[in-house]
């Protein structure tokens, strides 16, 4: 399987893919994007099983990444892993398309809890 | 125009997560920072741009913070305290620091959502307005923090309004 990660901060990124490990999700390929638009076109020529990403980012927001995915058909599973867990970000991150949102600052049991339904154990 | 300040538990408990230590936390002096006293100061806004309030780290805790988060040895940020300015990759991760504080304010229900606007890294000059509101008494809270296997500093939370 495939992760494609996303945020503009590269600590984040290492966090993110080091906590992957801790939650029991290591020997997965991992591939990074630092925004939204990479993140679009890396869906296309990486093809991920599975999206974290970020929701504020420069040249595009997450959240209109999985629109842009949406609406050009792909249906890739796609989890938000950001700084604001508001409910209003919620409903919108589930009207969008979402799985699943995880508030920074995150554990690995919140990562398990999230990814077990969309991602087996490598 | 409600700004949540946070209680010690709550920055214990963020710091904790997100350096992933079990960060310990007491009772300080107000930070005032200044020439002699450099700090980094995260400026938070409202959604009507307002600054609502700041997140100061004195120097050693942003070197410290800035290094336990990105798993930097802790060398390096000793070496940024004995230099009073922060490398690159600190000042980077520290900005992610700041960038998720911001859950210390908006994780509680009712509070104004604020959202992290600049970062003015300890070392370089702070502008004059942001380093009055860091000075500031009353709606503050001061604690020290140590982050394990790197060292101690004072972090503040000032309320600006």
């Amino acid at each position: 399987m495939k992760i494609l990660v996303v945020d503009d901060s590269r600590v984040m990124r290492q966090i993110v893919i080091r906590t992957l490990r801790q939650s029991g999700y290591a020997g997965h390929d991992v591939v990074e994007a630092e925004n939204g638009l990479q993140a679009v076109e890396m869906v296309a020529t990486e093809k991920p099983d599975l999206v974290l990403s970020d929701w504020n980012m420069p040249e595009m927001s997450g959240i209109d990444a999985l629109a842009r995915l949406r609406a050009s058909g792909s249906q890739v599973p796609f989890g938000f892993v950001t700084s604001e867990g508001s409910e209003e970000m919620r409903a919108r991150a589930a009207a969008a398309g979402a799985l699943f949102l995880i508030a920074k600052p995150f554990t690995p049991e919140l990562f398990d809890e999230a990814l077990s339904a969309v991602l087996p154990r490598a | 125009m409600k700004v949540h300040l946070p209680v010690a538990k709550e920055v214990r408990d963020l710091l904790s997560d997100l350096l992933g230590k079990s960060v310990s936390i007491e009772p300080a002096a107000p930070l005032a920072p200044g020439p002699k006293r450099p700090a980094t100061i995260g400026v938070y806004v409202d959604d009507s741009l307002r600054i609502a309030a700041l997140i100061c780290f004195d120097l050693p805790l942003s070197a410290y913070a800035g290094a336990a988060i990105g798993l930097v040895p802790p060398k390096t940020a000793e070496d940024a305290v004995a230099q009073g300015t922060l490398p690159e990759v600190l000042r980077e991760n520290l900005h992610e620091v700041l960038n998720i504080a911001v859950g210390l304010f908006n994780s509680t229900p009712g509070a104004d959502h604020l959202r992290l606007h600049a970062m003015h890294p300890a070392g370089e000059p702070t502008p004059r307005d942001v380093l009055v509101h860091a000075l500031t008494l009353g709606r503050r809270t001061d604690m020290r923090v140590d982050v394990p296997n790197y060292g101690a500093g004072v972090i503040s939370v000032v309320q600006t309004f």
